[in-house]
Parts: structure tokens; C-alpha cells; sequence
């Protein structure tokens, strides 16, 4: 492994400058959990490693009770999510991504921020917050600026942020009343798995508790980023929410995904498994608003 | 007879506080003077001719000692049992695993640095990569002067007539299994550390779990070096997992004596994740053939198998596995006729090892699997079927095996009653049983089958005991100060045991085949009671009593029926070293088996004992995603005695876990040849929070030959697992998987077939 110096800026300001003092040794550094990796295996080989961790509006996670908007900050770990109540009532979606991500170790370190700029296909935390349609607040050198999550990702380990760019936090809209949201992932194993496919859904409905007025379907591992299935979400709206409707839903969203073969799976099993758990995903929903209005 | 009082007692491991502390030193922690860094380069290619390499590059670079290449490497110094493997090739190289050069630095960077630098022009040739395939008789060679990919082994056998069986048969089934590449995963990565004195002795800091077989090894490759007469001395740090990966030397132990020679300095080589994936050998990729029939009640007829083992680009003891698959094959239930063959075949894919269940569990799969086949052909209960089919103490198998004690129907018996078998399970629920048989009274693979122990005892009643057995974590340990404990009245902790030296230690021939409780035990048993005897002897003096009379207890020593006349051990001990005239109280005592080798006709007892066991599971079958959920195991053994229940269930809970992840999850993907999930990312090993709760009954049958009773109880808990889960899915929604690993992939297609041929 390659030694580096490791910086622990306190606001977001210097670390912005301490990066653009290194511009092209520099990396920043959450929790370390993708990034350590790769240092070690020389994948990547900065001097120096930006802590964003003692910059403390970095790891707020706050809902705004007058407005109705989530902020999280993206130095808050999986863990922290994992562990709010109000997460867990809220934003079930967020909930069941990141309670399954590796293991209470890495869950306990690794953080929202660094999972969504890690870019990788898998991220299994960048599926709720495109399905929560959350917003990126980025902050760079040249001021703040924002973005979609869904529009983040440009490829595999690539996203919109220019160099010395911080993400700040991710905001998320108010929820509508009547909504319900799951994830899943599909993979071999019940801990340190990667998904062999990720899943989320979200629904809102009407007022007669069936009819769908808003659908937000995610697919993680099924493209090079992650992807939302939007044929498959205008399938839905309008329709009235059952097993049938969501069997053809998850047809849909299978046939818009972009799986292939590779050593960790099989497209036509990938696929099927967007079938069935666009089908689970959107039953869980159902239920989950069934069970509070 | 079970009146003990260390003997069957759950003593944790005598180790567990240093390594929970971090205080164990494993081959990453020795650090020596001086010492350099080696790093092995790889081939690029499964298959190739090597036109040239250029050292040039690397040897400048600072900091580094030595570069070597094929051409470094004395022409007689090879690997392998039949020594057909330099430890760097030369000309070519026939799989990704080849070494085809090593640096010696001054850091573990800078020798990275300079394989970057070597360069290598290679001629790339097509591979072979199918066994199958390799063995038809226009496939390109492996090895061109072998004149054929197919070894030179013996693995050919008929005993009775299967011919005639078959035909008097009222059922037959026959089907094809295949099970793939896993590894062993053991947690401390492989690694030596060599280093010559100035007379050109060589001691070897290595991870084996065959200190005095290295020893030949490496006394070997000095011969070929130009080092004759000297001396070998290995060491055995602390290891971490062993599970048969270190039952062979390998090229890295062999580079370091290299290196360390070249620089004359100690040369440490320690491997990465990455490279153990990829460079430690894996357990076999088998093809099985299988036929087998019964009469109309049921009895079974005959077995008929044929298999088609992947031995890789060079030959390691892998080869030898069909030796112990013979055993299921000829002796799992009671089977008269039996025929077996089976073909090692040389391909461009790496190349295999022992690996816990030494062939067992491949060949374990077929038969149990076949056996369910057989009882629904031939409409009888699975469970009634094998019990038909049991085998019995005192019973003599085909192969020549003699069960001397046998608790297969009591292991059932304990499944059954742990796992309902015929309840109506709900949909997509399922219950599987699979039996197993194995060594446990060591088996005769090599000219011996010893183990040495020396004991001697000091001045305070406390006890070392040198043994040539080796602990890698199974707990050797605890087995040895438990059985020498319990012989001299004293208490586990009193007893030291070093295994570490082969300067120190005695003879043996490795930690394998289950053997080391059986076969260490009963060499530490027998030193045990020479002390005992000369206690006893000492005492009678003392006391003027027989030496009968003389019982040793609680660190005691006292006269049986007159308790008053006693005296500590201890102070017993002092008497004997300073009484003019005196005496050392120690003992050497060398165990070698009754067991016989099997010979060319493939017969023979090979063991002592056999242990037995019966896994039952119940799954949970997701038909829609085809993944499968292990609700319930159950793992039965006749283990002979448990010698130490806690250490007994950690080897049993350990097994089936790793024979869980053999039957679902595990595979090393292959790809021409290429290791393409060298990391814990993508070899599917079970997780903590993957592990299901097993219970493991014990059933004790008390072997005559085993210390206190007991037998070899190492590799059971991962042989039955695989056929276990297949027969339960099996049960549970009615498809049948031939292949390992059963992934949610196999089972959903095996699932459309069905709908769709319905
Ligand atoms: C054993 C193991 C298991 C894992 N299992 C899973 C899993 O199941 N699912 C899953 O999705 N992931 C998994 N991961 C990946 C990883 O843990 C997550 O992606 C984690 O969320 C990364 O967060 P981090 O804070 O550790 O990121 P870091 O490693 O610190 O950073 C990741 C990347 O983001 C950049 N970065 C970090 N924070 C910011 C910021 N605020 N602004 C700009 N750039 C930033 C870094 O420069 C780096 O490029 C696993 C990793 C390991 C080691």
C-alpha cells in the first residue's frame, strides 16, 4: 500500500481548499470503506486522503417537521439510518437498503455519501434516495450547486461531480400521504453480498387506497448505473394496485432493464428476479399503506 | 468404563485466550533480522510457450536482492508426489498458477515493484480446459512428453460381479452428478519464512500441517540445490486453518529456500487474499458416473461408478483422492459388487489438494443422491431404505474394510428424531437425509502411519509433551492434555503440549484423514502410560504396596482402599530426582496403526475404525427465485468417545457449514483457466449471519482400538451435507440437482422444466 497523508478538515470550505492544493493526489475519504480498498489493492494510489468526518454539518440527519423535507447529511452511515426511528417508520425503502448492506462493521463506517459517489451499479443506497426522488446538494470550488440523485451517476464509478466537488447532503421531498416504499435485494448470501440485483419500489395512491397516482420503480445492477423503470412506472399509474397489475409491472420493468451474463449471475435469472420482486416490492407497499390509513 | 474425569469434559481451547487477544504469532507476525521480502510473479496465460524473459529491469532496481527465474530453479528440485512441478517453470508454463519468476527486497513494495518490472514475451497456445474433453484422443496435450492427458493411476476395480447383480436387480438407477472448484478459505493466509546459518542449515518458518514430510521435501530440494548433509529444521508458527491446503509443500516454501539461499538472508513470503485464491489449490472438480440397483426388498445389489477428475496443469496429491472416494463407493451401506474407476486428467485449470473429506464428499453426493433416486424407484421410505442397507459392526466390506464398531442405524436414528421426516410440510418445504462413512482410525496413505510423542514430567507435577501431530486450530492441543491429564490424575492445564519443531518433536506423518485424535492420541496415550507405569513403579517402592495398587488422581498419587497413604505428584516427582540414584520420570512412545496400505488389487483395511454419520435438513424452497433456505440440520456422528464435547461440536458446526456453502454457495469460478472471484466479494463463503443452527447428537460406540474410545472425527461434518441439501429440495418441490452448487440460478430452471414438461 502506497503512504499517504491523511487531512481532517473541519469545514467544508477547507477541505475544498486542501483539495484544490492537491488537486490531482487528493481524494476525499467518508468512511473508507471503498476507498481503503482500493488503496490497498493500488487501484487507486493517493498522497493525500481527505477526511470529510470533523466536518459536522456533514453528518446531520434532520427532517424538517414545518416543511416536511428530509436532510441527510453525507457523512450519516448506514448504521445511523439504520437506527432512526424515524427512518425506520418514515422511509422504510431507506431502511431496508441499508440495514442489509456488508455487515454491522462496514455499516457502522461507511457512509450515504460516500456509497452514492462510490458509483458502482450495486449501490445498494442510491436505490431509495432516486426512488424518494432525492436531491444532491454538491458544493465545490466554484459554489453549490444541485443535482437529481437519479442524474448523479454518469457510468461505473463515475458521476457528475467535478474534481474537488463535495457532496454535501441529499435532501428528499416531503412524502404525499398514502405512500409506501421497499427494497430488496436478490444474492446468494445474507451478509457481505453485493446484490446480484437490487429492487425498489415506491407507491402512492388515491384515496380509495388502490389507485396508483405516483410509482417510482429502481433498478440497481440492472444497467451500468442505477436505473428507474419508467415504462413500467407509467404502467401503473392510474391502475388499481393488484397482484396482476404488478406481475405485468414487473414485465415491464424486466424487459426495460439492461442485465447481462457476467461471473456473479445469469440476465435471464436476473431478470426474472425483477419480475418477482417488483411484484414482492409493490405487494410490501401496498400493505405497508394498507396498515396506516 | 466413563468414570473419567478430563476425558468428555467441554474444556475450551488451551489457546483460545492468546488468540482472542491477539497474542498468537502466525507466519505474518515472525519477523527476523535482516529478513527480505519475497513475491512470486504468475503466469499470464492457462497456456503458453515462454520465448523470453528480461530480469534486466528488476535486478537494478534498488532495494531489491535477488531475481529468479525457471532457469534459477536446480533441474531436480520438483514438486508434487510425482515430482513433475519445479517450483518456476521454464519453457512453459500450463495454467495462470505457474510461477514463472521471484524477487527477494528489502520491502513487500519494492519487490512488487520490481515483478512489475520483469518482462516476459510468451507464445500463447490454445488450452484445454474440459476433462472430458482432454481425455478424447485428438485433444492437445497438457504435457507433451506424457504422451496421453490421462494419468498413470491404478484407480480400476471390480469386486463381485456387477455384470450379474445388475441383471438380478428388480430396480436400477444411474445418473450423472458433477461437483466443482472450492477452496479451502482458511483465515490466515499461507507463508514461510527460510533462512540458512552460516553452515548452510536451513530452518523454515512455515505454515504445514506435515512438519516432517516438509522436512523430506525440503531436505530434498537442498539435495538438489548442491546442499548435501545438511541439516532441515521447520517450524510451525501458530496456524490459521489448515483443512487440508497444507498436506503438500508448495512452490512458495520452495522459492523462499531459494531466495534466502541466493541472498543469504531470511527470505519471508507471506501470500495476499488474492494470491491464495488463486495460487493454494482447490478442492477436486469431479464428473461422476453412477449405476446402482437393489432387489425387490430392497437390498442393494450392486454400485457401479465411474469418475473423471480435473487434475489441473500439474499433478498434486488431488490425484490420490479417488484412494479415500474408493471407501463410500465400496463401503457406504452394505453392498456386495462393486465397480469403480476413475481417471485424473490433466487440463490448463489449476490443480487440486486435499481438501477436508479427501474425495469423500464428491463421491458422498452421487451415492446419497443416487440412494434417494433408488428408493423412489423402487417405492420404498428413503430412511427404511438405508436402514435396510445399514452397515454393522464386525461386517468386512468388498474393499476389505473392517468395521469394528458402527453407530450408523443409532446416528439415523437420532436425525429422525431430531427432524421429522414424513410430516405434511407446507408448500416448498422439505426434509433430506445422507449418511456418511470415514476413516477414524487413521489410514495408511504412506509407508507409515506413526505419530511420536515424547512426555516428560518436571519438578511440580506439570507435564510437556512433545507430539509430532499438528494443531491448526482444530484443537490437537486440548485432545493431547486432556488424554495424557486423564491417564496421570491430572488436570489439562498441567499439560504443555509443543508441536512446533521438528527439531524437538518426534516423527509423524501429518495432520490428516481424521487421524490426529486417533492417531497422536493414542502415541501421547502410550507415553502417558510408560510415565504412568514408572510412577506407579516409583510409589510401590514408596509405599510398599504393588504397583497395582498405586492410583494417580486429582495430582495425587495413594494407595487403592487406603487413601491416607498419599502424596502429590509433584512432591513424588522431586523425591525421584533427588533420591540418590535417581530417576527422570519420561517416556517416548511411537503409535503406527495395524492398519494395511491398499496395494495394487485396491484392497485392504486402510484403517483402524471408520466413523459414521447421518445429516438430515429441511429447506425452505423460494419457487419463484429458486433460493434455498436451510431451516433445520441436524448432523449425527459416531465419533467412538467425544474425548471433548465443546471441541467435538465446533469441528461438527464447522463442517457443515462449510459443507452448506459446498452444497449452495461456494465455487471458485473458472473461466480458460482464469480464477475470476479471487476475493471474499465474490467467493460465496457462508457468512456468520448465513449459518444455520445445526445440532450434532453424539452417538458413542466406544472404538477398542481409539484412546478412551474414540475416533477420527476432523472431516465428517462436511461430507454428507451437499447430497443432504439436494435431497431435501428434492423433497420439497421435486427437482433434483446434479450439479454443485446448487444456486437459486439451477434450481429456478430445473423448476420451469418441470412446468414446462407438465
Ligand atoms: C466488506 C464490504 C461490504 C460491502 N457491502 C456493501 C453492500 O452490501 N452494499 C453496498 O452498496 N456497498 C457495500 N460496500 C461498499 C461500501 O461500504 C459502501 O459503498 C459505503 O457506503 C461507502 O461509504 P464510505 O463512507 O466508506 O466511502 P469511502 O470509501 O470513504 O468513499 C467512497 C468514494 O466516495 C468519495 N466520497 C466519499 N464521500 C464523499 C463526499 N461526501 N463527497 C464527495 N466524494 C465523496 C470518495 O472519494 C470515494 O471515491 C461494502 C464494502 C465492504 C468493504
Amino acid at each position: 500500500m502506497k503512504p499517504f497523508t491523511y487531512l481532517s478538515p473541519k469545514t467544508v470550505e477547507e477541505a475544498i481548499a486542501f483539495h484544490g492544493q492537491h488537486s490531482e493526489t487528493a481524494k476525499y475519504i467518508g468512511g473508507g470503506t471503498d476507498v481503503i480498498v482500493k488503496v490497498k489493492e493500488g487501484w487507486m494510489e493517493p498522497d493525500f486522503l481527505i477526511s470529510l468526518k470533523k466536518i459536522k454539518e456533514m453528518s446531520e440527519l434532520h427532517k424538517n417537521e414545518a416543511t416536511g423535507e428530509l436532510s441527510i447529511g453525507a457523512m450519516v452511515t448506514h448504521a445511523t439510518l439504520e437506527k432512526s426511528l424515524m427512518i425506520q417508520n418514515e422511509y422504510p425503502i431507506v431502511y431496508d437498503a441499508v440495514s442489509n448492506i456488508g455487515s454491522l462493521q462496514v455499516r457502522n463506517v461507511g457512509t450515504i455519501g460516500g456509497n452514492l459517489i462510490n458509483a458502482v451499479p450495486s449501490a445498494d443506497g442510491a436505490i431509495p434516495l432516486i426512488a424518494l426522488d432525492g436531491v444532491a446538494q454538491l458544493h465545490g470550488a466554484d459554489g453549490e450547486r444541485s443535482s437529481d440523485v437519479k442524474d448523479l451517476f454518469l457510468a461505473p464509478y463515475k458521476t457528475i461531480l467535478k474534481p474537488g466537488e463535495i457532496l454535501k447532503k441529499i435532501t428528499i421531498p416531503p412524502q404525499a400521504p398514502r405512500t409506501g416504499s421497499a427494497y430488496t435485494k436478490f444474492g446468494r448470501r445474507a451478509a457481505m453480498e453485493l446484490p446480484l440485483i437490487g429492487i425498489g419500489v415506491l407507491l402512492t395512491v388515491d384515496e380509495d387506497l388502490e389507485t396508483c397516482t405516483r410509482a417510482r420503480i429502481v433498478l440497481g445492477v440492472a444497467a451500468p448505473t442505477p436505473m428507474r423503470a419508467v415504462d413500467a412506472e407509467k404502467y401503473l399509474i392510474g391502475k388499481k394496485i393488484n397482484e396482476n397489475v404488478l406481475i405485468e409491472a414487473g414485465k415491464i420493468a424486466a424487459d426495460e432493464s439492461k442485465v447481462r451474463d457476467s461471473v456473479r449471475g445469469k440476465a435471464w435469472h436476473r431478470k426474472e428476479m425483477i419480475r418477482v420482486h417488483v411484484k414482492r416490492m409493490g405487494l410490501n407497499c401496498l400493505k405497508k399503506i394498507q396498515k396506516i390509513n | 468404563m466413563s468414570n473419567f474425569n478430563v476425558v468428555g469434559k467441554r474444556i475450551p481451547k488451551l489457546d483460545a485466550a492468546q488468540k482472542a487477544m491477539g497474542r498468537a504469532a502466525y507466519i505474518q507476525d515472525i519477523k527476523l533480522p535482516q529478513m527480505l521480502y519475497g513475491k512470486i510473479l504468475y503466469s499470464k496465460y492457462a497456456n503458453a510457450n515462454i520465448v523470453k524473459i528480461d530480469t534486466s529491469k528488476a535486478k537494478a532496481l534498488a532495494g531489491v536482492h535477488a531475481v529468479l527465474t525457471g532457469e534459477d530453479v536446480p533441474e531436480k528440485m520438483k514438486m508434487g508426489f510425482i515430482k513433475d512441478n519445479p517450483p518456476i517453470k521454464k519453457g512453459r508454463v500450463s495454467c495462470f498458477r505457474d510461477e514463472v519468476a521471484a524477487v527477494a527486497a528489502i520491502s513487500p513494495e519494492i519487490a512488487k515493484k520490481a515483478l512489475d518490472l520483469i518482462e516476459i514475451e510468451y507464445e500463447e497456445l490454445e488450452g484445454i480446459f474440459d476433462p472430458e474433453k482432454a481425455m478424447e484422443k485428438d485433444s492437445p496435450l497438457v504435457h507433451e512428453h506424457l504422451k496421453s492427458n490421462v494419468l498413470k493411476m491404478p484407480w480400476d476395480v471390480h469386486y463381485g460381479d456387477v455384470e450379474k447383480a445388475e441383471k438380478e436387480s428388480a430396480f436400477v438407477v444411474e445418473d450423472r452428478f458433477t461437483t466443482t472448484w472450492v477452496t479451502h478459505c482458511c483465515m490466515g493466509t499461507s507463508g514461510a519464512v527460510a533462512l540458512f546459518d552460516a553452515s548452510e542449515n536451513l530452518t523454515i518458518y512455515t505454515n504445514t500441517q506435515i512438519p516432517s514430510l516438509a522436512q523430506k521435501d525440503f531436505l530434498e530440494s537442498l539435495k538438489a540445490m548442491g546442499l548435501k548433509n545438511k541439516r532441515v529444521r521447520v517450524i510451525k508458527p501458530i496456524i490459521g486453518g489448515g483443512f487440508g491446503s497444507k498436506l503438500d509443500t508448495y512452490a512458495y516454501e520452495h522459492v523462499a529456500i531459494l531466495l534466502a539461499y541466493a541472498c543469504r538472508k531470511p527470505v519471508k513470503m507471506v501470500f495476499d487474499r488474492v494470491e491464495e485464491f488463486k495460487a493454494t489449490s482447490t478442492r477436486q472438480p469431479t464428473v461422476t458416473y453412477i449405476k446402482q440397483g437393489c432387489d425387490k426388498n430392497g437390498k442393494l445389489t450392486f454400485r457401479d461408478m465411474r469418475m473423471v477428475l480435473d487434475n489441473g496443469g500439474h499433478t498434486s496429491w488431488g490425484a490420490t483422492t479417488p484412494s479415500v472416494m474408493l471407501m463410500p463407493i465400496s463401503s457406504l451401506y452394505s453392498v456386495k459388487n462393486v465397480k469403480y474407476s476413475a481417471k485424473c486428467v490433466y487440463t490448463n485449470n489449476t490443480y487440486s489438494q486435499a481438501m477436508r473429506g479427501y474425495g469423500n464428499p464428491q463421491a458422498t453426493f452421487a451415492i446419497e443422491s443416487s440412494m434417494d433416486m433408488l428408493a423412489e424407484k423402487a417405492g420404498i421410505d428413503r430412511i427404511k431404505f438405508r436402514k435396510i442397507n445399514q452397515n454393522h459392526a464386525g461386517e468386512e466390506t468388498p474393499q476389505g474394510l473392517k468395521i469394528t464398531s458402527c453407530g450408523l442405524a443409532e446416528c439415523i436414528d437420532a436425525v429422525e428424531k431430531e427432524l421429522h421426516f414424513n410430516d405434511n410440510n407446507e408448500k416448498g418445504v422439505g426434509t433430506g437425509l445422507a449418511s456418511l462413512i470415514h476413516v477414524g482410525g487413521g489410514a495408511r496413505i504412506y509407508g507409515s502411519d506413526g505419530c511420536g510423542a515424547i512426555l516428560k514430567m518436571d519438578d511440580y507435577g506439570k507435564v510437556d509433551i512433545f507430539t509430532g501431530g499438528t494443531d491448526m486450530g482444530q484443537g490437537l492441543d486440548n485432545i493431547t492434555a486432556q488424554i495424557v491429564a486423564e491417564e496421570l490424575g491430572l488436570s489439562a492445564e498441567d499439560i504443555n503440549v509443543v508441536h512446533s519443531d521438528t527439531d524437538i518433536c518426534p516423527w509423524d506423518v501429518g495432520a490428516h484423514a481424521s487421524r490426529s485424535t486417533f492417531v497422536a492420541g493414542n502415541a501421547a496415550l502410550g507415553a502417558a502410560k510408560k510415565v504412568k507405569k514408572k510412577i506407579q513403579d516409583f510409589a510401590s517402592k514408596l509405599f510398599e504396596t504393588p504397583a497395582e495398587e498405586i492410583e494417580l488422581k486429582d495430582k495425587m498419587v495413594f494407595v487403592t482402599g487406603n487413601p491416607e497413604k498419599n502424596m502429590p505428584i509433584g512432591k513424588l516427582l522431586r523425591k525421584a530426582h533427588f533420591s540418590p540414584g535417581g530417576t527422570m520420570l519420561m517416556a517416548e512412545h511411537f503409535y503406527d496403526p495395524d492398519n494395511q496400505n491398499m496395494g495394487k488389487e485396491l484392497k485392504g483395511n486402510m484403517s483402524m475404525t471408520y466413523s459414521f454419520g447421518a445429516h438430515g435438513a429441511k429447506v425452505k424452497v423460494d419457487e419463484e427465485t429458486g433460493k434455498v433456505e436451510v431451516l433445520e440440520y441436524v448432523a449425527a456422528h459416531d465419533v467412538g468417545r467425544a474425548i471433548n464435547p465443546l471441541l467435538l461440536e465446533g469441528q461438527v458446526y464447522g463442517g457443515v457449514v462449510m459443507g452448506l456453502g459446498y452444497a449452495l454457495t461456494e465455487e471458485v469460478t473458472v473461466k480458460n483457466g482464469e480464477i475470476m472471484n479471487a476475493n471474499f466479494r465474490d467467493y460465496k463463503l457462508f457468512t456468520a449471519k448465513d449459518a444455520v443452527k445445526i445440532k450434532a447428537p453424539v452417538i458413542e460406540t466406544d472404538d477398542k482400538d481409539g484412546p478412551f474410545g474414540a475416533k477420527g472425527i476432523g472431516e465428517p461434518g462436511c461430507v454428507p451435507t451437499a447430497p443432504a441439501i439436494a435431497n431435501a429440495i428434492y423433497n420439497a418441490v421435486g427437482v433434483r440437482i446434479k450439479d454443485l452448487p446448487i444456486t437459486p440460478e439451477k434450481v429456478l430452471a430445473a423448476l420451469k422444466e418441470k412446468t414446462v414438461k407438465k
